[in-house]
């Protein structure tokens, strides 16, 4: 059916009208199955006659395995398969790693690197076995010196990867403007440094994968839930020692959360595909638990100590900042080296700075390796930004939302290009930060509100501390491919690249004409809760003048699907509104040749409109059946109505960004910006931090579906909270991992998510097909920094700051007994 | 008498239980060691109880045993002879939903779904004690789940939703639909 026939009971159609359902609140296609607990996460798939996996991890930090003796597993009746890091290593490849020259085992060979690494695979009808079975394993280690603080790993004393010979893998010096200058010149400079726990997202649906190898075609099917299937499958087909076309990897359509962390769960899916071809072709599963994942899953992010240094006049004009930190990346360099560089897209947040040096050092510890988080490296730089100018208004004693304003770029200077050659699309952000504190002064700084002067003072006496701090944060969205292997190419001659040397990724959508007349649409990208089903509906049913209910949204696997980029930066809004208009007018464009030639008349004669095609004359018209009959009558090799379409980049023709992407400097075209004003009290006896409310106020352009851009920015909001105050992978000194179940690693609950009061202004992107900028990341990334801002308000008494994330009770106790004020 | 793929258990010990799941008697020998979660799993097909930390953490497997909540991967299924078990799947028929999970759909307030089993059995449990509940109390009802995605406004909304309908008031403020699933 048509929007041009839709019966007027509808409420879709009433509410699309003339307007369209892109920019509707449309509720979400995805929920039903969910709701009714039949949608099928990977964790749900058992084939018939499946078996189940287990590891066997190691228990120490840092070792060398003398022997494992497998036999008393081995003669367990009910044992189907026991396989070491040396049968792997005999017929199989190591997995790539994100940096070149060093190998990593799917299982380790020789020597583990960090409690949890899998040491043996086992395979058993039953998992409840499998777990027996894992007990049987008995492996002699003989251990060495762990590494395990970062900054002392950078003597080298003890090194991870003889091959590599260092325990700092990658690092880079890079100036923009004139930075030492500009530090020279300004009449102040603050110096400080800032600490940010490792944390990670922990999806609450684990890793899973179920594989099977078939021996006739010598080729593997993988269940997974891993993200971006479309572009890391290199990091499974290339351990396996196969061509992409023989490595078929499934994404169900629903995934249990990711966040970017599943991108690294190639071990997994490498592993049971592994065990099947061993086994003959029986269907392996393995499904990570919890301690698994939380100890040695792969999966723990940014974990990083800055040395932040900003130069700023008596006026309170910032001249330039000077950058320098460490990451801990574990135990090897993963896929995601490259969250060190995303920081470049956003370097100066809000604020207009021309002069920065930016040093990062990533480091090796016998820790678990790093994978990708919500933001990518973000969170963790504007969080020391944020905090350094926090310091630099102090030292001048002036109020830190003047400091800001006066520092803000200008609505006028957009579309704005940092030293770093990336660009601010559009945004007033002097406005958002005006309209932020006034949104908290109109509700809260009045009587009875929780900034009452009276109030405020009464809860002092009681040991309660309240701050609110405003702040303004740039989102970059959408991520090219390009610069992503930076770190994998020879830096020096990155200068002499011509845009023709620029290989981006694209994101592909393709769509085909059922025999009723529905549409089928197909997404290469993978999801894991963002509701793109729902936004494809959207998108295409306007670009067609469809309902959304002619619509139905499936997806690809890895070989189906061209290598293209897929979910993942902030992406998906962007990409998929240029996609579909590609998309369609490819189709359109098909359907017009399909009834011209049928009518015999040309394609300038006919014209397609809201599901049917209508000759010029005005006296024929033919349906989307009636064109789906023609098509098959046809006969022809190339069926017109299917169409497909790679929508390559936004700004891929933009000159202002071609410096970018030549030097392989991150490139983000799209900012979206959020201005924070979170109401923290601190218990300063037990060193709580309580979130009494949280202000926002929200642009991500054009938003497609409002309903879906709320709910992911809650969602940010929440992890924000998690990461500024509760959240931490911590070690202890042999290298022991402190937080292995929900009890240690505290996520964020009922009890500490506040209300969250938001805005939204619209500032459509001058570069993108609707006008929409990436919004998947904000909460997660302007959350911290808004959160520690305030608790330093709030502490202004004592003279203390939030330098170490998260703010946990014991760290603010700590802050509070050291400072002299107390 | 099956393992989780289907194959006899073998030579390992089991232990017959009969329990009422949803409406339907189940009688099956399992191994004494089984989890309430895995059985509902992987013996009676109900996968809608979700597994998400297996230490009673983040409330994914959350069931109604004996008209109590329970988190499942926290009890044996040896524990639950004879018992009235009710599932997410249990709350409606046919493909229809129960006010609850209409309130969810609505209200946005799932993402990703993992979570949303669990909390929408908590979220009946507490309509049923307090059919109106406060945001106080439902915050507190629901601290025992955990969501990674929503941060929670949009399932306070849905409880607040679900309340107004399940106590028969008029609810005008639905978002038109997308139509259709796969
Ligand atoms: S799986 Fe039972 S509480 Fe998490
Ligand atoms: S919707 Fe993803 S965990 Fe709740």
């Amino acid at each position: 059916m048509s929007r041009s026939d839709a019966p007027a009971a509808s409420d879709a159609a009433e509410d699309a009208d003339e307007e369209g359902f892109v920019g509707k609140g449309l509720n979400r296609v995805e929920d039903h199955r969910i709701l009714t607990g039949r949608a099928e996460y990977v964790h749900d798939i058992a084939p018939e006659n499946s078996q189940s996996m287990g590891l066997l991890r190691a228990t120490h930090a840092h070792a060398d395995i003398v022997d494992i003796d497998t036999s008393a597993a081995e003669a367990h009746p009910d044992c189907a398969l026991v396989l070491t890091g040396e049968d792997i290593a005999a017929e199989y490849n190591p997995m790539p790693c994100g940096l070149n020259g060093i190998s990593e085992w799917a299982l380790a060979k020789d020597t583990v690197h960090f409690v949890g690494e899998p040491v043996a695979l086992v395979v058993a009808a039953d998992r409840y076995v499998v777990e027996d079975l894992i007990d049987l394993i008995d492996v002699e280690y003989e251990t060495k010196e762990a590494v395990v603080d970062p900054i002392d790993a950078r003597q080298d004393e003890t090194v991870l990867h003889e091959e590599l010979g260092t325990n700092v893998p990658d690092s880079e010096n890079m100036h923009f403007g004139e930075v030492e200058q500009a530090f020279e010149q300004a009449d102040n400079v603050v110096e400080n440094q800032y600490s940010w726990g490792r944390i990670s997202g922990v999806p609450l649906e684990t890793a899973g994968a179920v594989a099977e190898y078939d021996d006739e075609t010598d080729s593997f099917e993988i269940d997974c839930n891993i993200q971006l299937h479309t572009l890391v499958d290199d990091t499974i087909y290339e351990p396996l020692g196969y061509d992409p076309d023989d490595v078929a990897l499934n994404v169900p359509p629903d995934v249990g959360g990711s966040y970017g962390t599943k991108i690294a769960i190639h071990r997994y899916c490498t592993l049971a595909a592994i065990a099947s071809q061993q086994l003959g072709g029986t269907p392996v599963k393995y499904v990570e638990d919890r301690i698994e994942n939380l100890q040695g899953g792969d999966m723990h992010s940014s974990d990083r100590e800055y040395l932040f240094r900003l130069a700023f006049d008596d006026d309170g004009t910032i001249r330039g900042i000077d950058v320098n930190f460490t990451d801990d990346f574990g135990a090897y360099p993963r896929y995601p080296v490259n969250q060190a560089l995303k920081p470049l897209t956003n370097v100066t947040n809000a604020y207009h700075i021309d002069h920065l040096r930016y040093n990062y050092e990533l480091v090796l510890t016998n820790k678990t390796s790093q994978t990708a988080y919500r933001g990518f490296g973000v969170p963790q730089h504007l969080y020391a930004l944020e905090m350094a100018v926090d310091e630099a208004a102090r030292e001048l004693g002036m109020d830190p939302y003047e400091f800001r304003q006066h520092n803000l770029i200008q609505p006028e200077q957009m579309p704005y290009k940092l030293p770093t050659k990336n660009m601010y699309d559009s945004g007033d952000f002097p406005a958002a930060l005006t309209r932020i504190k006034e949104l908290v002064q109109e509700e809260e700084q009045v009587e009875d509100g929780l900034l009452d002067p009276d109030i405020v003072e009464q809860r002092r006496e009681e040991g309660k501390y309240r701050g609110v701090s405003y702040t303004v944060h740039v989102e970059p969205g959408v991520s090219g491919a390009d610069w992503t292997d930076r770190q994998r190419s020879d830096r020096d001659s990155l200068s002499d690249r011509e845009m023709d040397d620029v290989e981006e990724l694209p994101e592909h959508l393709r769509c085909e004409l059922l025999d009723d007349g529905r549409l089928l649409v197909y997404l290469a990208a993978d999801s894991s809760g963002q509701g793109h089903q729902t936004i494809v509906k959207q998108l295409m049913s306007d670009e067609l003048g469809l309902l959304p209910t002619d619509i139905d949204v499936d997806y690809l696997d890895s070989v189906e699907a061209p290598t293209e980029y897929g979910s993942a930066a902030s992406r998906m809004a962007v990409m998929l509104s240029g996609a579909a208009d590609g998309l369609a007018d490819e189709f359109i464009a098909n359907l017009e040749q399909l009834a011209a030639e049928h009518w015999d008349v040309a394609e300038s004669d006919v014209t397609y409109q809201d599901g049917s095609v209508e000759r010029a004359d005005g006296e024929a018209r033919l349906s989307l059946v009636d064109l789906a009959g023609l098509d098959t009558e046809r006969d022809a090799d190339e069926q017109l109505t299917r169409a497909a379409y790679d929508y390559q980049h936004p700004v891929y023709e933009n000159e202002e960004y071609e410096e970018a992407f030549t030097n392989k400097y991150p490139v983000y075209p799209t900012a979206a910006f959020a201005a924070n004003a979170p109401i923290v009290e601190v218990d300063i006896r037990t060193g709580e931090v309580e979130i009494l409310k949280f202000y926002t106020l929200r642009d991500c352009g054009t938003q497609l579906n409002p309903t879906i851009v709320e709910g992911q920015a809650h969602g940010g909001i929440a992890q924000g909270i998690g990461a500024a105050l509760m959240e931490e992978f911590a070690y202890d000194d042999s290298g022991q991992p402190q937080a292995v179940t929900l009890f240690d690693y505290l996520l964020p609950s009922t009890k500490n998510v506040p209300e969250i009061e938001m805005e939204h202004t619209e500032t459509p992107s001058p570069f993108t097909a609707t006008g929409a900028k990436g919004t998947g990341e904000g909460g997660m990334i302007d959350g911290p920094p808004a959160i520690t801002t305030a608790i330093n308000r709030a502490l202004e008494p004592f003279d203390v700051v939030a330098d170490q994330v998260p703010a946990t009770p014991d760290r603010i106790r700590e802050w509070l007994r050291e400072s002299d004020a107390s | 008498m099956s393992s989780d793929n289907g194959e006899p258990i073998g030579e390992r010990p089991t232990q017959e239980v009969s329990m009422n799941i949803n409406g339907e008697p189940v009688t099956e020998a399992v191994e004494p060691r089984l989890k309430l979660s895995d059985f509902l799993r992987n013996y009676v097909g109900l996968n809608g109880v979700r597994v998400g930390c297996e230490h009673g953490v983040c409330g994914a497997c959350t069931v109604s045993v004996d008209g109590d909540l329970v988190k499942s991967c926290m009890m044996y299924a040896v524990q639950t002879d004879s018992a009235e078990i009710l599932t997410v799947e249990g709350l409606s028929e046919d493909g229809s939903l129960h006010p609850v999970q209409e309130a969810f759909h609505e209200a946005h307030a799932l993402q990703c779904g993992f979570c949303t089993s669990g909390f929408v059995m908590s979220t009946y449990d507490l309509l049923k004690k307090e059919p109106a509940p406060s945001r106080e109390q439902a915050k507190e009802h629901l601290s025992s789940n955990i969501c990674r995605c929503t941060g929670y406004q949009n399932i306070y909304e849905a409880v607040d939703r679900a309340a107004e309908k399940m106590g028969g008031a008029e609810d005008d403020t639905a978002a038109p639909e997308v139509g259709g699933d796969d």
